[in-house]
C-alpha cells in the first residue's frame, strides 16, 4: 500500500516540488496544506503516515503546529519531520528538542527527499 | 494528487508520472519564476535603500525574509550557488547592528548576482 505524506508549507514552490518529488520518485500519495491551521485539519481528515512540516510560516509556525498535532489524540502519533532553511546549530538543537522524528534542510534534493524520509522512518 | 490544483499543475503531474522529474521541475520553475523574480527585486531595492542610508527596519526584515525563502528554494531548483548567496544576504540583513557602506555594497552585489543566476537558469 502506498504511503501517504502530508506536506505543510506556506511557500508554494517548495510545497509543489516536494509533492512532485514524493509522488514521482517514491510513488507516495501526497496531501498538502499551506498553513499550520490547514495542516491540522488535513492531518485529522487524511491521517497520513508522516508529516513534513515547514518551520517558518506566518500565523501558526511549525513548532506551534507540531505541539497542536501532539495534543490531539487523532494526530499525536503521526511521525513529524521538520523542514527548515535555518542552518545555525542553535536552531537545529532547538528544533530537535521539540521531539520531532528528524529535521530536514532546505534546499532539498528532489531526487533523494523520499529516501531521506524513508530512512528516518525506517520505511523499506 | 490531493492538492488544490491550478490547471498548470495537471500538466506538471503528468510529466512526473512519466518519470521525467527534471522536466516537471523545470515546468514548476517557469510557473514560480515571477515570484522568485519579485523576491530578487525586493533584495535589490533593499540594497539600494541601504546604500542610500534609507532602509527602514520593516524593509530590512522583509528583505531578510525574502532572502530566507530564496535560500530555501533556489538549491531545490539546482541553483546551489543561489542558495549560498541568498543565505549570505539573509545573515547580513538579520544582523543586529546598523549596516555600513561595505555591507550595503555586498548586499547590492549579492542581489545582482542572484538576478543573473535566476535569469540564466535554463
Amino acid at each position: 500500500m502506498a504511503r501517504k505524506v502530508l506536506i505543510i508549507d506556506d511557500e508554494d514552490d517548495i510545497r509543489e516540488v516536494a509533492a512532485l518529488s514524493l509522488e514521482s520518485v517514491a510513488g507516495w500519495e501526497v496531501v498538502t496544506a499551506s498553513s499550520g491551521a490547514q495542516g491540522l485539519a488535513r492531518a485529522q481528515e487524511h491521517k497520513p503516515d508522516a508529516i513534513l512540516l515547514d518551520v517558518m510560516m506566518p500565523g501558526m509556525d511549525g513548532p506551534s503546529t507540531f505541539r497542536e498535532l501532539r495534543n490531539n489524540p487523532l494526530t499525536a502519533k503521526i511521525p513529524v519531520l521538520l523542514l527548515t532553511a535555518k542552518v545555525q546549530n542553535s536552531d537545529q538543537r532547538r528544533f530537535a528538542d521539540l521531539g520531532v522524528e528528524a529535521v530536514l534542510f532546505k534546499p532539498f534534493d528532489p531526487l533523494t527527499l523520499s529516501a531521506q524520509i524513508a530512512s528516518v522512518l525506517g520505511w523499506s | 494528487m490531493e492538492h488544490e490544483q491550478k490547471p498548470q499543475e495537471h500538466a506538471d503531474t503528468k510529466i512526473a508520472a512519466s518519470g521525467d522529474l527534471s522536466a516537471a521541475i523545470d515546468l514548476l520553475w517557469i510557473r514560480f519564476l515571477p515570484e522568485i523574480r519579485k523576491r530578487v527585486d525586493l533584495l535589490k531595492t533593499a540594497a539600494a535603500a541601504c546604500a542610500a542610508n534609507a532602509l527602514s527596519a520593516d524593509e530590512r526584515g522583509e528583505a531578510a525574509a525574502a532572502a530566507h525563502k530564496l535560500a530555501g528554494s533556489l538549491g531545490t531548483f539546482n541553483l546551489t550557488h543561489g542558495t549560498e548567496l541568498a543565505r549570505e544576504y539573509e545573515v547580513l540583513a538579520s544582523r543586529d547592528e546598523t549596516l555600513n557602506a561595505k555591507a550595503a555594497k555586498r548586499l547590492a552585489t549579492i542581489a545582482s548576482e542572484l538576478g543573473i543566476l535566476v535569469e540564466g537558469r535554463k
